[in-house]
């Protein structure tokens, strides 16, 4: 069979989820043409969604060594070494996609969660924006972008970037998440709750947005203390455990309180 | 790839699987959308690229939705070497129809290496991007991004342990850990703002209880880099002495650490089975991974550093550092660590807890660590 049919037999059987047989395909096709960088890649690509990590970084590395500049490879050898917790490798290889080709949103990307994941927020922004100038298509590199202008407190571009990516992806609930402490920080408490509700609507069991409820409505129920408003107070660790049932502090102080 | 036969697939009923066939809205004077598609597709088998990609255009501009007629357009492009434009129209086929393998492919093989960017059409600001605008001048060019991959740390959260009816331990005099935990960290608070490096914010502030759960949010409502909860130890041999620090990780380092970490995780079961998809790789879970095993690389550092500044500066013995798979450690979204400064179940360390000046060493340690540890 001609290499061009098995390859195009390949990737129909990928796009179909039929990841066996289009293993097959791509391996009789490299068997033709031992040099064909989008096969191995393909191979690559199934490997790894086959959990054969080991076998699919030797696909990338193969692609890399015909063609140094493919930097699809270098991006895939690059998150594998991620997955296997190699920093220094990972980054080296981000950093070689972007001297072979300055516009790779994705290498931005990876370069930018990096700086994120070490807290060195001016670099992260820097990586990030490039990520998002080269394609503002994807929602996760607008998440990351609100979560680095959060952290230095930068809440218009936060906001900015975390309605941007539901914009992308409307059931971002981590992005939803952060808008609400957004909100919170600067007292507007209703549309915070508002936020977190909203996440708990499209998944209950959103262990952020249950305690980020909880923590927000014992502060209400504290405040209220102070201003000497035991039955309001009450009426908020009600709410408490109406998000969190187990939560110790609403529990205690409801039985406190309410005797 | 080898990418020679790639137009011979056209006439090979791949045109079958992205066909789409619908004639353009007013034909009743002009060609039709499908007509100018098909004299495009005669054109590219006879390897007339321009003429094929100008009567392409024309299709794809009276039926936008035709994914045929944008994968033709795709060919035409690439058939005149035109990558990013020929990217540019295959997106658009595949947008229109997930299942047009053809174009999903040619994307695949073009994207492999650098192609051009097309240019953008610029659009007018929203109120918002103007704020953001005007708030990332004023704030990025106080900013320098320097540094390379060292942790840094800016913001940090101190929690002092236990409150309210939570007294935690209580020393062989009355002393209550939760009144030294909340007196420790309002000094260092107190302290470090002064020095204007690092931002710093409590769990509490009072005498009440704060729940574990509330902890760990409170740290990630400021996105903190560091956690720090602060405990004073204690234990029914009250000859049990010194200081130790723990962190989290996913063994723990004794027996003793795995016991500490079970009980704690047992107060909260709130975690779901991964639900993992068979034949999807989860980009986003391998960094999530991997971002938390950097924080939990980063907390033993501090760890290390922290117990180190304790053995340098306090009366107290090093007990060392430990690790265990703590649940509450576990959900703060940065590294975290959880100091234990002397044994308040100890008579003569109680008695040191209640001194002034051992607090004060206490608090210097705390903030050398945080200014001089890492970053």
């Amino acid at each position: 069979m001609d290499v061009d049919d098995l390859i195009f037999q390949g990737a129909d059987y990928h796009y179909k989820g039929e990841l066996d047989k289009a293993i097959a395909k791509f391996q009789a096709a490299v068997r033709i043409e031992r040099q064909n960088e989008y096969a191995h890649n393909q191979l690559g690509i199934l490997y790894a969604k086959k959990e054969r990590f080991d076998a699919a970084f030797r696909e990338f590395q193969k692609v890399a060594q015909i063609d140094g500049h493919n930097t699809y490879a270098l991006l895939w050898l690059g998150i594998l070494y991620l997955k296997q917790g190699n920093l220094n490798q990972g980054f080296e290889k981000f950093q070689r996609i972007i001297e072979i080709d300055p516009n790779n949103a994705d290498a931005y990307y990876f370069l930018g969660a990096i700086y994120n994941f070490r807290h060195n927020t001016a670099k992260a922004i820097k990586y990030l924006k490039k990520a998002r100038d080269a394609d503002s298509d994807e929602s996760d590199t607008h998440y990351r972008l609100a979560q680095a202008f959060h952290n230095l407190d930068m809440t218009a571009n936060a906001l900015l970037e975390y309605q941007r990516t539901l914009a992308l992806k409307p059931s971002h609930t981590k992005a939803i998440n952060g808008i609400g402490w957004l909100y919170y920080n600067r007292g507007e408490r209703d549309a915070a709750i508002a936020e977190w509700k909203k996440t708990l609507k499209m998944n209950p069991r959103d262990r952020d947005a249950i305690f980020n409820l909880a923590k927000a409505y014992n502060d209400f129920a504290w405040e209220a203390m102070k201003r000497n408003k035991p039955k309001e107070a009450i009426s908020y660790w009600k709410k408490t455990l109406g998000v969190d049932p187990k939560n110790k502090a609403a529990v205690h102080y409801l039985k406190k309180y309410k005797a | 790839m080898d990418r020679r036969h790639f137009l011979r697939w056209i006439g090979k009923g791949i045109l079958g699987t992205s066909g789409y066939w619908l004639c353009a809205r007013g034909v009743a004077w002009g060609k039709s959308a499908f007509e100018y598609a098909l004299e495009g597709q005669n054109l590219i088998a006879a390897k007339r690229f321009a003429e094929a990609r100008d009567v392409l255009k024309e299709a794809v501009r009276l039926d936008p939705k035709s994914d045929w007629a944008h994968g033709l357009l795709g060919r035409a492009y690439y058939g005149l070497g035109q990558k990013a434009e020929a990217v540019a129209a295959f997106r658009e086929a595949v947008r229109i129809n997930s299942a047009d393998t053809y174009s999903r492919m040619m994307i695949e093989i073009i994207t492999q290496k650098p192609i051009r960017r097309l240019k953008k059409p610029v659009r007018p600001l929203t109120p918002l991007e103007k704020k953001a605008r005007a708030e990332e001048e004023a704030m990025l060019s106080q900013l320098t991004p320097e540094g390379g991959l060292a942790y840094q740390v800016k913001r940090v959260v101190i929690d002092p342990g236990h409150g309210g009816f939570d007294s935690g331990a209580v020393g062989p005099t009355g002393l209550k850990e939760k009144d030294v935990t909340l007196d420790l960290a309002q000094s260092v608070k107190r302290k470090i703002s002064e020095k204007g490096r690092i931002k710093c914010f409590l769990t509490r502030t009072g005498d009440y209880y704060i729940p574990l759960s509330d902890r760990t949010v409170i740290a990630n409502q400021y996105q903190a880099d560091l956690f720090v909860s602060i405990h004073i130890n204690a234990n029914e041999n009250r000859k049990a002495h010194g200081c130790e620090t723990y962190y989290c990780s996913e063994k723990a380092s004794s027996k003793e650490a795995a016991m500490v970490a079970a009980f704690e995780n047992a107060v909260l079961k709130y975690d779901e089975p991964f639900k993992k998809r068979p034949g999807y790789i989860d980009i986003e879970e391998i960094l999530f991974n991997f971002e938390r095993r950097l924080y939990w690389e980063e907390s033993g550092k501090f760890a290390r550093t922290f117990q180190n500044r304790f053995e340098q500066a306090l009366p107290f013995k090093s007990r060392g550092v430990h690790s265990a798979n703590f649940f509450v450690l576990r959900r703060a979204k940065m590294p975290s660590i959880l100091l234990e400064t002397g044994f308040i179940s100890n008579h003569d360390e109680e008695a040191a807890l209640k001194k002034a000046s051992i607090r004060d060493e206490i608090v210097a340690a705390v903030i050398r660590g945080l200014l001089n540890g890492r970053g």
